[in-house]
């Protein structure tokens, strides 16, 4: 087993490197289609996984990781589960600019509240942008591959001017408060 | 079993009181896009007490049948002593979209009669409106004098423990009756509702049941089993395979109330059980299911809980058959219907 | 060509799909090729029946006949109901050289011996299969035509496949096979489904090799990421995981089952439960697991990660016992143990 560091390997030229965590393996295949396909002027290369910490055989080939995005099924506590437990094999160093969440099911009626909310305090309390997309759709796919392209482009540094941690600071999400406006835990 | 002795004597005037002992202390709070709302998911709930202050013929409308429910927003202008006048109301706006054409099937006959009706008692505090019955049977054609007529629909409208400061928000003259329950042709809902629509400016949505409802319910109905035998303890979960996976687990009513006392004995709180409770109890369940196959169900869905004092599936539909136990079912689905409530 | 012969013909007409009912009363061969020509391509199929009906008229049909067509689609559709096995014990050596005249001949007269009114018919299909059809009837009444019951038995096995079978007439049957098969008994194989002939794969195994666990061919390239750009971290776990369920469940398409159901009888041990713990009495309950293609659905659930690996034995017991019930009780009587397994 091996942990990822940001700034453990060198960056190549004009690459970008994206990491997507997914436990079920559903929607990471089509959405890296999506990503490679819609970049044409960046180098763009996508690592799939199905959890952290990833497998030591590949540390040797593997480049560095500019984005790590966790996709996160809301129809399945497994999903949330396992995100957490990922999430804490993940250097601090990528808190900082380098991680965001991917969420699907958000709309479904038959999905708990409480899922949600304790999904948004996990965000919130990282620091970390909330994304919502739609998997069963092509075009749901292709936004969200969009969207993971725009964080990576600024988080790998191919963004004159922006860094991920300043992007992060706008985008990142807010710990819901509780009714009498203190944060909660 | 001294808890819920303790439960039932509770008198009821001092529910309002219990309601604040029990607390929203820890609460989840609930969004809708861009600002937050005033309801919340409450963290605990009373034990099932049992009840017989409701009349049982009324009752007898309402058990032993599958409702699907639906939420609705506030009445607005909706008066309990116009129930008479509703019934000729909605009887001629029925008739009315039949001639217009459209297909509505009250039965081979022409005569159909709409009776509203109002089941008292089934309300906790003093601001819940009471519960208002519909029911609509077929008047065969060549009728003998004294046949028994058929149902051909029923629905009622009703509210539970509603929440206080939601109800008391609103201005005086909207009733607040969330949740809407029926029982026949869909196409007859769908007049009924259209007709409330227009009436009382209200609007209908389908209330599903997520799994933390659903999981709610199992607790409560496998409380009551030391006083009314469920007989099993039904589970139902929807794996995302291809082809699909369903898997039921069907527990030994003893064996679940001792995983569930066991969990509720470290527990503090007399009258009341708590979500974190509920949690353990599933997770307790799931983790012995886990031991044998390996396979985690929190990747599926809970679709249906199943008890002999009634049933509930996750599409939104439920049976009541242990009508005693009826109010924190209720209450439960109040609860429910009102997160839809916009705010 | 009485009612009851009439009945059963529209019957078999109405589940038989247009397409092919053509071809199976060309191989029935009781209409001249005249007949079926003019029955050709008529529609709709009420019509086809009532012209179907004169010419059985005119042909002379009988029961016997009508009842050879229904066989005939039975044989090769055999989708209809549930089907349970069952398994013969204690042969003695005559079952191993068992003729299929001599297996008629002595089943014919075993369950004539056993029941008065009751119409059997044998036949045996492509494969070495002996399809039975009967139609019980009691002292009163006439054979029920409609609602036969059917056995579907390979020469030299112990394995009985039935459908359509009543509590009232089980004894019967059976004591008819074990007599005329040479076995001193029958018992219950606990596996039931829709489809026979994965019933049949999962107990015969070991005759028709369809599962090769023995020697795994190279799985098949799951979809190869084209893309240089994209790469899979855990494909060595994943191609880990798809081995692992096609060893258990089968290569390609697995056997189709759609259910299978597990009896727990286990104490309850959990961390964090010892006033439950320490009880001696199981946590009894039902498991069921239903699907349209039931190994198909466990094998998803490994691969995608629904279920962890190594797979518990209960889950590959469907595959490498046949059965798909099980009662589950705790091995030996240490509680400490954590050996589950499925009892006999």
């Amino acid at each position: 087993m091996s942990s990822i560091k940001p700034f453990s390997k060198l960056p190549q030229l004009n690459t970008a490197n994206v990491l997507l965590v997914e436990n079920e393996g559903k929607l990471q295949n089509d959405l890296a289609d999506a990503i490679v396909q819609q970049e044409n002027n960046v180098n763009v290369t996508v690592r799939l996984a199905r959890g952290l910490p990833l497998p030591a055989e590949n540390e040797e080939n593997r480049p560095r990781i500019d984005l790590v995005v966790f996709i996160v099924h809301l129809s399945s506590e497994l999903s949330l589960v396992s995100t957490e437990n990922s999430l804490k094999q993940l250097d601090t160093g990528y808190f900082l600019g380098k991680v965001c969440f991917l969420v699907t099911g958000a709309r479904c009626g038959l999905v708990p509240d409480e899922r949600l909310v304790s999904l948004r305090k996990l965000a919130g309390s990282l620091h970390c942008p909330l994304l919502f997309a739609e998997d069963q759709t092509r075009e749901g796919v292709s936004t969200a591959a969009q969207r993971v392209l725009k964080i990576l482009r600024v988080s790998a540094g191919l963004v004159p001017m922006v860094t991920g941690l300043y992007l992060s600071s706008l985008t990142r999400c807010t710990v819901p408060l509780d009714s009498d406006g203190s944060v909660q835990d | 079993m001294e808890a819920q002795k303790s439960a039932t004597m509770t008198p009821r005037t001092n529910v309002a009181s219990g309601r604040r002992s029990l607390g929203f202390e820890k609460t989840n709070l609930r969004y809708t896009p861009g600002q937050l709302t005033a309801l919340r998911i409450p963290t605990s709930r009373r034990k099932p007490n049992t009840r017989n202050d409701i009349d049982p013929e009324q009752l007898a409308y309402i058990a032993n049948i599958e409702w699907k429910l639906s939420y609705v927003t506030p009445l607005y202008k909706f008066r309990h002593t116009q129930l008479v006048l509703y019934s000729k109301q909605l009887s001629a706006f029925i008739v009315a979209e039949k001639q217009k054409g459209i297909a509505v099937e009250v039965g081979p006959e022409m005569g159909f009669k709409v009776v509203f009706s109002v089941v008292l008692g089934m309300t906790e505090t003093d601001e819940d409106a009471e519960t208002v019955f519909i029911k609509i049977c077929s008047k065969p054609a060549f009728a003998v004098e004294g046949s028994a007529v058929k149902v051909v629909w029923s629905g009622w409208f009703t509210c539970v423990n509603g929440n206080l400061d939601y109800m008391r928000s609103l201005p005086s003259d909207f009733v607040s009756l969330p949740l809407f329950c029926t029982n026949g042709p869909e196409s007859i809902t769908a007049l009924v509702k259209s007709w409330f629509t227009r009436m009382f400016d209200c609007y209908f949505g389908p209330l599903s049941l997520n799994s933390s409802i659903l999981q709610w319910l199992g607790a409560l109905w496998t409380e009551c089993h030391p006083a009314s035998n469920i007989r099993y303890l039904k589970l139902a979960w929807n794996l995302p395979t291809l082809p699909p996976l369903d898997i039921s687990y069907t527990v030994h009513p003893q064996d679940a109330w001792n995983l569930w006392s066991s969990i509720r004995q470290n527990d503090s709180m007399e009258d009341g059980i708590s979500i974190e409770e509920v949690r353990r109890f599933m997770k307790g369940l799931e983790s012995h299911f886990f031991r044998h196959f390996r396979m985690h169900l929190s990747a599926g869905m809970l679709t249906r809980i199943c008890t002999s004092l009634g049933s509930a599936h996750c599409d939104g539909t439920i049976k009541i058959t242990g009508t005693q136990y009826i109010t924190p079912v209720l209450m439960l689905l109040t609860e429910c219907a009102q997160l839809k409530m916009p705010i | 060509m009485d009612a009851a012969a009439e009945a059963l013909l529209r019957q078999t007409v109405r589940r038989i799909p247009s397409s092919k009912l053509n071809g199976v009363l060309g191989r029935w061969g009781c209409l001249s090729e005249a007949q079926l020509g003019s029955l050709e391509s008529m529609q709709p199929k009420w019509l086809l029946c009532d012209n179907l009906i004169s010419l059985c008229r005119e042909n002379d049909l009988s029961m016997k006949h009508v009842a050879e067509v229904e066989m005939l689609y039975c044989i090769e559709n055999p989708k209809r109901g549930m089907w349970y096995a069952y398994q013969m014990v204690e042969t003695d050596d005559e079952a191993q050289s068992l003729e299929l005249m001599h297996f008629r001949e002595r089943f014919k007269a075993h369950l004539k011996d056993l029941i008065g009114h009751v119409s059997i018919k044998l036949k045996r299909h492509q494969d070495e299969s002996v399809w039975i059809r009967i139609a019980w009837g009691d002292n009163f009444n006439r054979p029920n035509h409609l609602k036969p019951t059917y056995v579907m038995h390979h020469l030299q096995t112990p394995y009985v496949f039935v459908s359509g079978l009543t509590n009232k007439h089980k004894p019967l049957l059976f004591q008819a096979l074990v007599l005329a098969a040479g076995y001193s008994s029958i018992k219950n194989a606990h596996l039931n489904g829709r489809c026979i002939t994965a019933l049949r794969d999962l107990l015969m195994r070991q005759y028709k090799q369809v599962f090769p666990s023995s020697c795994p061919k190279p799985l098949k390239e799951s979809n190869p990421l084209p893309n240089p750009n994209i790469e899979n971290e855990h494909a060595k776990l994943v191609e880990h995981k798809q081995r692992a369920a096609a060893e258990a469940f089968g290569y390609e398409d697995p056997p189709k089952l759609e259910r299978a159901t597990y009896k727990l009888e286990t104490k309850y041990r959990e961390h964090g439960n010892e006033s439950l713990n320490g009880r001696d009495e199981p946590f009894r309950g039902v498991v069921k697991f239903t699907s349209s293609n039931l190994l198909e659905s466990l094998k998803y659930c490994i691969t995608s990660g629904m279920a962890s690996t190594p797979l518990t034995p209960l889950l590959s017991s469907i595959t490498q016992k046949g059965r798909n019930y099980f009662v589950i009780r705790d091995k030996g009587p240490s509680i400490a143990s954590d050996t589950l397994g499925p009892d006999h």
